[in-house]
C-alpha cells in the first residue's frame, strides 16, 4: 500500500512552509533518508528526508507552493499502487482557504429585548458617572431623574441623554418595553457652548424680570393701527432736515402716548404695595434702550409737557448716554409708564414685561402690509402693531384696551394730535 | 554553532589530561637600588607624591564624615564614602604606565583609582594638551573655578587641582562637579584622562569594561582597557560572565573574516584584592579559590596570564603591569591580575570593623606603603627624610585649599532645583539624532543588494492584503521580522560602529529569524553569537556605547531580562543622567515576548522596564510600527528596550494605509497608533493583544452596534497622552488590554493618568484587562491566562455599559476581585 510523506512542522510556531525545489521526480526510486525536496519557513531553509522507501508515485505540490504542515506532499509505494486516499484536499492551490471566512453574523439590530431597563435595584444609592453628571449639569437636568442603565445601577451618559430627549423623567417601572435601539440611539453629538457669567446689569435685569413675572398678573393686548399718517409726517420731517429731520416713528409713538395716557391714570401709575396705587400727575415716560451691556430704561420726565421735537431730542440724548454708560442713575428710575420699541427688528407682536413697580408697558412692533376694506375696495395699508402688557391687579382689560384704541386713533390722525 | 568549526567525537572523546602552568605569586623581588636603573629619582618620588595625594583625599573624607571638619574646614557630607585607605600604592602602580588612550573602569571603592589614573595622565600630557582639555571641559567652567584658588605657574599643578576639585565637588554633589554632582562618590570619572566610570554596583564594571574593550577592538582604537573590580565581586555572576565573554574563542577562531588579524580583547581584569567583600572575608569564608589568581586557569588555556602581585609595593605593580601590557599588545589578552592590597578603613565610614581584629589591621598598617616605600627610598638614597615631609606638607596644603573651595556653597553651589526644577529631567534622555558614530568605512562582506534576504523581501507584498482586499499568504507578506530587519541592515552600512550580538543571533538568524540574511553580508566583528550571558550581553553594550559606539543586543526572551537586571535597570538606564549628559547610550535591547513556551518563556515584562527611569520602551505590534520605531531607535542616542512578540512576527501590515513604505521613515517613540476610529468606546492596546482587541471591536460592531476606537500604544516610555485623552473625551469609556499580568501592569498607570486627566469625561471606570496573576500555563490553556476578545467584551459589559442579552463569563465580580487580591493571585 502506498504511503505519504508529509510536510514536517519545522518549528513550534510554523503553520506552513514553502517548497523550495523538488530533488526527486515521479518514478524515482527513493530510500528512507533520501532528500526529496527543500522547503523553507520565514526563518530558515530545510531539507525533507524521505520517511518511506519505494517509488515516487505522485507529487502533490510544486516548487514554490505553500503547504500547511502535516499535509501529504507526495506518495511513495510500488508502481501501480493506488494513492487516491493520500491526495490532500486543495492540493492544486497553495493558498488554503482560511477557516475564518465564515459568513458574518447579522448585526443584532432586530433584537427584541428591552434595552433601557433600569439596572438599579430599589433602595440603591443613586450613582452617576462623572460624564453623565457633567452632561446633566450643562444641560440643566437632574441626573438622578434618569433611568440608570449602567453597571450596578449607575446612571451613565446615555441615560442622561435619554432624559434630555424625553424632556421629563421616566420611571423605570413605567417604561414600556421598546425595541433595542441602544446604544446607538444614545449617541447625540455633545452640545457646544460656553458658559458666560452675568454682568452686573444682566443680573439686575434678571432679578427685575423674574420679580415682574412672578409677582404681577400680567396680560397683553395686541392692537394695530394704520401708519399711513405717521409715515407721511415722517417724510415731511425728513424733508425738513435739521433736528426735525431726526424725528422718528418711535418718537411719534412716544409723543402720542404722552398725550393719551393722562386720561388713563391707572396705567400711568406705580404699585407701591399690594394695596396701593400711586397715580402720577405727569407722564414720566420710560424708554427701553438696547445697550451693549443690556437693556436700560432711561426716563423722559414730564413728557406730557414736552413738544414732539423736545421728546425726539431727549430720547436721542438719553439713549446715547445709556449706550455710552455715562447716564446718571437718577434718570434710570422714576418712570410711570414704559415704551419698548422693537419695530425696527420686524417683530409683529410680543409680550413686553412690565418694569416694576409700573403697571403697564407698551410694546411697539414693526410695520406690516395689511388689507382693509375701504369704500367697498380692498386696499393695502401699512399696519403698525402695538402690544400693551398691563398688570391686571391694577387695571382691567376694558380701560387698558380703551387706552390703546385711543392711542391708535391719535396716531392715525397724528397731525390733529399735534394741533391739540 | 558555526559549520566551519568541526566538533567531532574522535578528538572530543580522546583520552588526555589538562595541563596547568604555575601561577606566580608575589614573584617580584627587586630592590629600589635595582629599580633605579628603570626609574629616575624624580619618578620614584612622584610615585610617593601620588600615594600621598590619594591618602590625603581619603583621610579628608574620613575626617569630614566622622568629625565634620578637615584641617580647619568645617563641612558635612551625607553621601556614601567607600574609601580605599591603604590601597593607594596599588592604584598608583597600576596607573603608572597607562596613557590617556588606555581606559580605566573603576570599582565601587574607586577614589584612589580615579585620582591615580588622572595623575598619571597629567604627567604624560603636554601643557598644551592639558590646557586644551581643561578649557574645553564644560566650557572651561571648572578651570575658571580652579584658577581662582590661588596662583600657580605650573600647568601640571593646575591640572592636579582641577582633577581634585572636579572629583571632590562631584562627591559633594555640587554643580561644579564633573557631572554636576549627579553621579557622586561612586560614579565620578573624567574621560579626557581615560578615567571611565566606576560603579556603585559591586563588579558592575566587569561587563561594561568588556564592552569598552570590544569597542576598541571592533573600531581599531588605540590603547587597552583596565577593569578594576574587587575580590568580593568574583562571587557575582556578571563578573564571571564578563571574564568568559572577554576570552571567547571566536576572537581567535572566527573573527578573521573581516580581513583583520585575529587577537584577543585588549582588556586587563585587575582585582584589587583587599581580602574582604564588605565584611565577608573572601579567603577562608565566602570564596573557595584560596588564591584569587587561580581563577584565570578556569577560563582559558593560557590561564589569562594570571598572577598575584603585591599591591603594597608600587614598584611590584608597575613591574607586573609592564609585562601584562606586552601580552595585551601581542594580542594574547585578556589578562587577569590579582593585586593584593588591604583597606585600613571599614567598608564605609559607617561600618565598624566588627569582622576583624584590631591586631590584624595594625599588622597591615605596619607595612603601610606610605611608610615602607618611603623608608626604602630613603635607604636607597633617593632622597632624605625632609624631602618626604615637604611632599606631605605640600599635599596637605593643596588638599586643604581644594576642600575649602569645594565645601564653600557660594564658590561651589548646588544645582538650584527650585529655580530650575528641570535640572535632572533634562538629562534623563539625550534625545539626539546621530546617523553614524563611525569614522571609518563600514566593514561588510558584500554589498547590501547581494544579501539574499534583501532580495527575498523585495518580492514580498508590503501589505497584508492584495489590491482586491484579499489576504496575501503570510509567507509572501512583508512581516514584522522584515520590518525590524530593514532599517537594521541599512544602519549596518551607514554606521561603522554598529554591532549586534546576543545568543544565537548569527548562524540561523536568531531564534526568530529576524537577522536571517545578515551573516551573508556581515563579518563576525559586527554580528556574533554571544555566550549565554545576559548580564554581560547588556553590560558590554553599555560599555560599547559609553566609548562612542552603537550596539543592538538581543536577549531572545523577555523573561531573560531578570538575568540582566542590573545591567538594564542600573547601568543602561542611568548613565546618561548620572554623567550629566557627558555619556550617550545608543543601545537597543531587543527582547521577545514568547508564546507556547510556558511559565519562563512567555512573559510580557514591559511594565518592569517602563517603571525604571531612563529607559525608552516600545513594543510595536504591526510591521509599520516596527520599521518606523526601529529606525528611530537606531538613529537616536538613548537606550531603548525594544519589545517584540513571537505571536505576531509573521503579521503583515493590516492597518496602515498603503502598507509599509519601502522608503526609510521614522515613528516618534511616544506617539500612539490610531488603528481605527470609533465613538462608543476606546480600546487601548499594547503588543499582540491588539489583534484580539480588533476581534472584540468587530464583535461589538456586528452584534451591538458599538463603534470602538482602537489605539495601539506602541510606545510606553515616553508616551504622549494627548490623542488618548482626545479619544476618551469623545467616548467616555476605556478598556486597556495587554498580555502583561494585570497586577502592576503599566496599563494601570495609563488608566490612573486618564482618570486624572479626563475624570469628568468618564462614563465608567477605566478597565484594565491583563493576563492572570499566575505562571503562564502550557499553551493549551492560553485562553485561560491571556486576555481574549471575550474578556474585553466581558469587561465592557460588566464595568462600562451593559450589552443587551449579553452574559459575562470572565470579568470578576467586586467580591471576586477582592478575594483574588487578598490571595495574591
Amino acid at each position: 500500500m502506498a504511503k505519504a510523506v508529509i510536510m514536517p512542522k519545522a518549528g513550534i510556531t510554523v503553520e506552513s512552509c514553502i517548497i523550495g525545489k523538488w530533488l526527486k521526480n515521479v518514478g524515482d526510486e527513493v530510500k528512507v533518508g533520501d532528500i526529496l525536496y527543500t522547503y523553507e519557513t520565514d526563518k530558515a531553509s530545510f531539507e525533507c528526508e524521505s520517511t518511506e522507501e519505494g517509488t515516487i508515485l505522485a507529487i502533490f505540490f510544486n516548487d514554490g507552493d505553500e503547504v500547511p504542515c502535516f499535509t501529504n506532499v507526495c506518495a511513495i509505494g510500488k508502481p501501480g499502487e493506488n494513492f487516491d486516499d493520500l491526495k490532500p484536499a486543495g492540493a492544486a492551490s497553495a493558498e488554503a482557504p482560511k477557516a475564518e471566512e465564515k459568513a458574518p453574523e447579522a448585526p443584532a439590530q432586530a433584537e427584541a429585548r428591552p434595552a433601557a431597563e433600569s439596572t438599579a435595584k430599589p433602595g440603591d444609592e443613586i450613582k452617576v458617572s462623572p460624564r453623565a453628571k457633567a452632561l446633566a449639569e450643562k444641560a440643566g437636568v437632574n441626573a438622578s431623574d434618569a433611568t440608570a442603565t449602567g453597571p450596578d445601577g449607575r446612571i451613565i451618559e446615555r441615560d442622561v441623554r435619554k432624559l434630555m430627549e424625553e424632556g421629563a423623567p421616566v420611571k423605570a417601572a413605567a417604561e414600556p418595553a421598546k425595541p433595542a435601539a441602544e446604544p446607538a440611539k444614545a449617541e447625540i453629538p455633545a452640545p457646544e457652548f460656553e458658559d458666560v457669567k452675568f454682568s452686573g446689569i444682566r443680573k439686575a435685569i434678571a432679578r427685575s424680570m423674574t420679580q415682574s413675572l412672578s409677582t404681577m398678573a400680567q396680560l397683553t393686548n395686541h392692537h394695530s393701527f394704520d401708519a399711513t399718517a405717521i409715515q407721511a409726517f415722517r417724510k415731511e420731517c425728513k424733508a425738513a432736515g435739521g433736528d426735525v429731520g431726526g424725528i422718528t416713528l418711535g418718537d411719534m409713538v412716544l409723543y402720542a402716548v404722552s398725550r393719551t395716557l393722562l386720561a388713563f391714570p391707572d396705567l400711568n401709575a406705580n404699585m407701591v404695595d399690594d394695596t396701593t396705587l400711586r397715580r402720577f400727575k405727569h407722564v414720566n415716560l420710560g424708554v427701553a434702550v438696547d445697550t451693549p451691556r443690556g437693556l436700560m430704561v432711561p426716563t423722559i420726565f414730564n413728557a406730557d409737557t414736552k413738544s414732539l421735537l423736545e421728546i425726539s431730542r431727549e430720547v436721542k440724548t438719553l439713549a446715547e448716554a445709556a449706550r455710552s454708560g455715562a447716564i446718571s442713575p437718577d434718570l434710570l428710575t422714576g418712570g410711570s409708564f414704559t415704551v419698548s420699541n422693537l419695530g425696527s427688528t420686524g417683530v409683529e407682536m410680543f409680550t413686553p414685561v412690565i418694569n416694576p413697580p409700573q403697571t403697564a408697558i407698551l410694546g411697539v412692533c414693526g410695520i406690516t402690509q395689511r388689507v382693509k376694506e375701504e369704500n367697498g375696495q380692498i386696499k393695502l395699508y401699512p399696519a403698525m402693531g402695538l402690544s400693551l402688557t398691563y398688570d391686571h391687579r391694577a387695571v382691567d382689560g376694558s380701560p387698558a384696551s380703551k387706552f390703546v384704541k385711543e392711542l391708535c386713533q391719535n396716531l392715525e390722525k397724528f397731525t390733529l394730535l399735534l394741533a391739540k | 554553532m558555526p559549520k566551519s568549526l568541526y566538533y567531532g567525537p574522535d578528538e572530543i572523546r580522546a583520552k588526555s589530561t589538562i595541563h596547568f602552568t604555575d601561577i606566580p605569586v608575589n614573584a617580584y623581588s627587586k630592590t629600589v637600588q635595582q629599580e633605579r636603573e628603570n626609574f629616575s629619582d624624580d619618578e620614584l618620588l612622584r610615585i610617593y607624591r601620588d600615594i600621598t595625594i590619594l591618602r590625603e583625599f581619603e583621610s579628608m573624607l574620613t575626617s569630614i564624615k566622622t568629625q565634620k571638619v578637615y584641617n580647619g574646614v568645617e563641612t558635612t557630607y551625607p553621601g556614601p564614602a567607600h574609601l580605599s585607605v591603604g590601597q593607594e600604592a596599588a592604584c598608583v602602580g597600576q596607573a603608572y604606565l597607562m596613557t590617556p588612550n588606555d581606559y580605566q573602569f573603576g570599582s565601587h571603592r574607586s577614589h584612589s583609582e580615579i585620582l591615580a589614573k588622572a595623575l598619571s595622565s597629567i604627567q604624560k600630557l603636554s601643557d598644551e594638551e592639558l590646557l586644551k582639555i581643561m578649557e574645553s571641559f564644560l566650557g572651561g567652567a571648572t578651570l575658571r573655578a580652579v584658577e581662582k584658588m590661588g596662583k600657580t605657574d605650573s600647568v601640571k599643578e593646575l591640572a592636579i587641582r582641577f582633577i581634585l576639585y572636579g572629583t571632590l565637588s562631584e562627591i559633594f554633589a555640587r554643580k561644579t562637579g564633573f557631572h554636576m554632582g549627579l553621579g557622586g562618590s561612586m560614579h565620578a570619572f573624567f574621560l579626557p584622562f581615560g578615567v571611565y566610570p566606576n560603579n556603585a554596583i559591586v563588579g558592575g564594571s566587569a561587563p561594561i569594561a568588556t564592552g569598552a574593550a570590544l569597542y576598541k577592538k571592533c573600531n581599531d582604537k588605540k590603547g587597552f582597557v583596565v577593569c578594576n573590580i574587587g575580590d568580593g565581586s568574583l562571587g557575582c555572576g556578571p563578573v564571571l560572565e564578563a571574564l568568559n565573554f572577554a576570552c571567547m574563542d571566536q576572537f581567535h577562531t572566527l573573527w578573521g573574516d573581516d580581513g583583520r588579524d585575529v587577537s584577543g580583547l585588549p582588556i586587563l581584569f585587575n582585582i584589587f584584592n583587599n581580602g574582604y567583600g564588605m565584611g565577608g572575608q573572601t579567603k577562608g569564608e565566602t570564596m573557595a579559590y584560596d588564591m584569587l589568581a587561580r581563577l584565570g586557569a578556569g577560563f582559558t588555556p593560557n590561564q589569562m596570564h594570571s598572577e598575584r602581585v603585591d599591591g603594597f609595593n608600587p614598584l611590584a605593580v608597575i613591574d607586573a603591569m609592564r609585562r601584562k601590557l606586552e601580552i595585551l599588545k601581542s594580542g594574547d589578552g585578556p589578562v587577569l591580575l590579582d593585586t593584593l592590597t588591604y583597606r585600613f578603613c571599614g567598608h564605609s565610614v559607617s561600618v565598624q570593623n566588627a569582622y576583624r581584629e584590631k591586631d590584624e589591621i595594625n599588622d597591615w598598617m605596619a607595612v603601610d606603603p606610605i611608610i615602607t616605600y618611603r623608608r626604602s627610598l630613603v635607604e636607597a638614597g633617593v632622597a632624605k627624610d625632609d624631602k618626604f615631609e615637604e611632599i606631605l606638607a605640600e599635599t596637605k596644603e593643596r588638599m586643604t585649599n581644594i576642600c575649602r573651595h569645594a565645601a564653600d556653597k557660594e564658590f561651589s553651589p548646588y544645582a538650584d532645583m527650585t529655580a530650575d526644577p528641570m535640572v535632572v529631567e533634562r538629562l534623563m534622555f539625550s534625545n539626539e539624532k546621530v546617523n553614524s558614530f563611525g569614522d571609518q568605512e563600514s566593514r561588510v562582506l558584500a554589498p547590501k543588494e547581494e544579501c539574499p534576504r534583501v532580495q527575498q523581501i523585495a518580492g514580498k507584498s508590503r501589505s497584508a492584503f492584495d489590491e482586491a482586499g484579499k489576504p496575501v499568504s503570510k509567507m509572501k507578506t512583508f512581516n514584522i521580522r522584515d520590518a525590524i530587519f530593514e532599517p537594521l541592515i541599512d544602519k549596518f552600512y551607514e554606521d561603522s560602529t554598529l554591532v549586534a550580538y546576543g545568543e544565537d543571533v548569527r548562524d540561523w538568524g536568531g531564534a526568530f529569524a529576524v537577522y536571517r540574511g545578515l551573516p551573508d553580508v556581515l563579518p563576525h566583528s559586527r554580528l556574533f553569537n554571544a555566550p549565554i550571558s545576559e548580564a554581560c550581553i547588556v553590560g558590554s553594550a553599555v560599555g560599547y556605547a559609553m566609548c562612542g559606539g552603537r550596539a543592538v543586543v538581543e536577549l531572545m526572551y523577555a523573561d531573560f531580562i531578570g538575568r540582566a537586571g542590573d545591567e538594564i535597570f542600573n547601568q543602561m538606564s542611568k548613565w546618561q543622567a548620572m554623567s550629566a549628559g557627558i555619556l550617550k547610550m545608543p543601545v537597543i535591547l531587543r527582547v521577545s515576548v514568547g508564546s507556547k513556551y510556558g511559565a519562563q518563556h512567555s512573559q510580557d515584562w514591559t511594565s518592569l522596564c517602563a517603571h525604571i527611569p531612563g529607559l525608552k520602551v516600545c513594543f510595536p505590534a504591526t510591521p509599520w510600527e516596527a520599521k518606523g520605531l526601529m529606525q528611530t531607535a537606531l538613529d537616536g542616542t538613548d537606550p531603548v528596550v525594544f519589545f517584540e512578540s513571537q505571536r505576531i512576527y509573521d503579521m503583515g501590515e493590516m492597518f496602515h494605509e498603503g502598507g509599509v513604505p519601502k522608503e526609510k521613515y521614522s515613528i516618534e517613540i511616544g506617539d500612539v497608533n490610531v488603528i481605527q476610529e470609533g465613538k462608543d468606546v476606546t480600546i487601548l492596546t499594547v503588543g499582540a493583544a491588539l489583534y484580539r482587541a480588533m476581534d472584540a471591536a468587530k464583535e461589538l460592531k456586528e452584534k451591538y452596534g458599538m463603534e470602538a476606537e482602537v489605539i495601539n500604544l506602541h510606545s510606553l516610555v515616553p508616551l504622549n497622552y494627548e490623542r488618548i485623552i482626545e479619544s476618551v473625551k469623545k467616548t467616555g469609556r476605556v478598556v486597556l488590554v495587554s498580555d502583561a499580568c494585570q497586577r502592576g501592569s503599566f496599563l494601570n498607570d495609563v488608566a490612573a493618568n486618564i482618570t486624572e486627566l479626563a475624570f469628568d469625561y468618564l462614563d465608567a471606570p477605566c478597565v484594565v484587562v491583563g493576563a492572570r496573576n499566575w505562571i503562564t500555563p502550557p499553551f493549551e490553556f492560553d485562553s485561560y491566562f491571556f486576555p481574549q476578545p471575550k474578556w474585553i467584551i466581558d469587561a465592557i459589559h460588566t464595568r462600562i455599559v451593559p450589552l443587551p442579552g449579553y452574559v459575562n463569563e470572565t470579568q470578576p465580580s467586586d467580591v471576586e476581585m477582592i478575594r483574588r487580591a487578598k490571595a495574591g493571585v
